[in-house]
């Protein structure tokens, strides 16, 4: 039998460079995030807000002063409830937005909050997205009694509404073990993983009768290998999609915990967080002040405006996102 | 299938997620340490934990008996005590301090759930009628500061702009269980219990105010109730009109609008009857989601506005002047029972409207 050889050429069949596919998708990715022009805003303000966060971790001196806490401690004084000072450049750019209950500087305060904001509630949903793709995945792979006690499981956590769930295992595990924010953040996580578990397991449910699981199935590919290589990838981005709209409700959700004063904390030990800035202007949970009432609405309207800002620009992002990732949705 | 043989299916499935909720609060309480739960009832010093315990059925060594122990309480009514020095109310049952508690949050939560319906439906309608055009932009963006928005912060902006202003808030005053509008000096209506200050007979103030012909009492329950009401509405608002925005665009697309279109039906009956009512069944399904929102929802605003409900009595029971570990777990329990009857009455109600749910 002859061999054909053709070359595509020769027959006027013009063959495209074609780089990586991947990378080709998230370059058109990229273009369709630059045309939608809400999603890019929230990007750079997230974007942002992350930048802060990293340098108050990197180096926190620049909030001018060494130890973040001491924010509270050094600009105390004790006993003595002053005059909260009044926002603008008279007074040094520390208070430029004012300062709250006992003059700490809001905008160091606000600013130096992100580490404990942003830094627990992406630690938060980085571990509660990866235990529950992990989870959702492999129970629907493997099916059957693993998938029906998966999902039993994770039926009780949607049992309880989750600032509930929050609060009860933040009190519960905080006062037994005396953990300080580890009660907190494994309470966070309890409640974020379902969400992820159900989220990937219906993606997963119907990749794995796809052709190309099949076929590497056929091909004598193992089960370990096939949720990873082959079904996960697939999940990753709708729940990425999942991720950057939980972001700006996990802070959310933190905030009003420590605003409830889920927490047992002095004023003199509280940690800067939006939450208790807040806290501080209204007087909920020990911190006794109406500073807010007094007129004093700078120690209300920043916190909370920053607060605000972010999730604001944290929904439009992940809402911009699944507008680009879901090819459904796509026109 | 019929009907029936769907909600025994929909009730056996309950049973495991209602002995699954039990353990895992049962976990909670034995993470947080078996003689904490004893010292409640005891002044307990580690060395005879071991003797007293077993006299409240907590058994040191036997997990599983206590367990046990701990279902049949629950069953029997017995959730444990609650108060005593550093609370706010003195020591008493914890079911006793619920049952009492709970029919503010009710009025609260239906109250939210009415409005938040009354105001998404027409608005979600006239929306997903009109997708792209202006008034959805700004729908859309309304609804997503519904996400974004703190609702502690958002009570508080409210109080100041609409509130009468802090010295007339009531912070101090312990009338209908602390609706605020009576105080120790005032004299009660005779509809209402002396002693524990609920409202006869539905205990539901602004139901009962009515039954009994007493409009100026209404206005006033009204008048506590509206701000926290707006509060929780703005937030789960949100959730309703999205969803029902995206059913009416997906409706807009069918077959059968295209034909009552041909045939030459008014737009006006085409949008209300062709496609509203497929738009408003996918609705229902996550209607969970949003009851567990709305409770969170509760428990922030109870809070803010001094409301004496589940949720306010929840947040007091972890003050660090007194952790009251059996209130918190009732008060979980509480919420939980709610959300898990809201799912199934939900669930129900879908099967019942749309009979393809049940094959």
């Amino acid at each position: 039998m002859a061999e054909i050889n053709v070359n595509p050429a020769e027959l006027g069949i013009k063959q495209e460079k074609r780089i990586n596919p991947r990378i080709e998708e998230l370059k058109s990715t990229l273009r369709l995030l630059y045309k939608n022009k809400l999603a890019l805003v929230g990007l750079v303000i997230v974007a942002f807000y992350y930048f802060i966060m990293v340098l108050d971790f990197a180096y926190p001196p620049w909030l001018g002063v060494s130890n973040l806490n001491h924010i509270y401690v050094f600009t105390r004084t004790f006993g003595i409830v002053q005059t909260p000072i009044s926002p603008g450049f008279s007074n040094g750019i520390a208070y430029l937005l004012g300062g709250t209950q006992y003059n700490i500087a809001l905008l160091p305060a606000m600013l130096g909050a992100l580490r404990f904001d942003l830094g627990v509630s992406t630690l938060v949903v980085a571990i509660g997205a990866t235990v529950g793709i992990t989870v959702g995945t492999v129970s629907a792979y493997l099916g059957g009694a693993v998938d029906e006690v998966m999902m039993r499981v994770t039926d009780i956590f949607f049992s309880i509404p989750f600032l509930v769930l929050a609060v009860a295992v933040t009190a519960l595990v905080e006062k037994g073990a005396g953990g300080g924010m580890n009660g907190l953040i494994i309470a966070l996580i309890i409640v974020w993983w379902p969400i992820y578990a159900r989220l990937s397991r219906s993606l997963a449910l119907s990749t794995k009768s796809l052709n190309f699981v099949e076929a590497a199935k056929a091909a004598g590919s193992s089960k370990t290998r096939n949720i990873f290589v082959h079904v996960i990838p697939n999940v990753l981005s709708p729940a990425f999609v999942q991720m950057s709209l939980d972001i700006g409700t996990v802070v959310l959700i933190f905030a009003t915990l420590f605003f409830l004063g889920i927490i047992p904390i002095s004023a003199l030990s509280a940690p800067p967080e939006l939450g208790v800035l807040i806290n501080y202007s209204v007087g909920q949970a020990g911190y006794a002040s109406n500073l807010f009432f007094l007129g004093f609405w700078w120690t209300f309207l920043f916190p909370g405006l920053f607060l605000l800002v972010f999730t604001v620009a944290a929904n439009l992002f992940g809402d911009g996102l699944r507008d680009i990732l879901d090819p459904k949705l796509r026109r | 299938m019929e009907l029936r043989y769907f909600i025994i299916r929909r009730l056996l499935v309950l049973i495991p997620t209602l002995i699954g909720l039990s353990i895992f609060l049962f976990l909670l309480m034995w993470a947080y340490g078996p003689c904490n739960l004893v010292s409640v009832y005891y002044t307990v010093r580690q060395h005879n934990c071991a003797v007293i315990a077993p006299q409240v059925g907590i058994y040191l060594n036997d997990p599983v008996l206590t367990y046990l122990t701990y279902v049949e309480h629950l069953i029997t009514g017995n959730w444990g005590i609650v108060g005593g020095s550093g609370f706010f109310l003195p020591q008493g049952p914890v079911l006793y301090y619920i049952s009492i508690f709970f029919p503010n949050t009710i009025q609260l939560a239906l109250s939210a759930t009415v409005l938040s319906l009354l105001i998404a439906i027409p608005l979600g309608t006239y929306i997903g009628s009109k997708p792209n055009s202006a008034a959805d932009h700004i729908g859309r963006i309304f609804s997503l500061s519904g996400y974004a928005m703190p609702t502690f912060w958002l009570g508080y902006l409210l109080i100041f702009f609409f509130g009468k202003g802090v010295s007339s808030f009531p912070t101090n005053v312990f009338g209908f269980v602390g609706n605020g509008l009576v105080n120790y000096h005032q004299s009660l209506p005779g509809w209402v219990s002396t002693t524990t200050l609920l409202s006869n007979p539905t205990h539901i103030l602004l139901i009962d105010s009515l039954l009994n012909g007493d409009p100026a009492m209404f206005v006033r329950a009204l008048d506590y109730l509206i701000l926290p009401v707006i509060t929780i509405t703005y937030g789960i608002l949100a959730g309703i009109l999205r969803f029902i925005r995206a059913g009416m665009v997906d409706s807009a697309n069918q077959e059968y609008v295209k034909t009552a279109r041909a045939k030459g039906v008014p737009e006006k009956i085409i949008i209300k009857k062709h496609i509203r009512r497929n738009a408003l069944l996918p609705t229902i399904t996550v209607v969970g989601l949003l009851i567990s929102g709305l409770l969170g929802g509760v428990v922030v605003v109870e809070i803010v506005f001094t409301y004496y409900g589940i949720g306010y009595l929840l947040i007091q029971a972890i003050n660090p002047r007194s952790f009251e570990v059996w209130l918190v777990m009732g008060g979980t329990l509480v919420f939980a029972l709610i959300l898990v009857m809201t799912n199934l009455i939900v669930d129900v109600l879908y099967a019942y409207m749309d009979p393809r749910i049940r094959y």
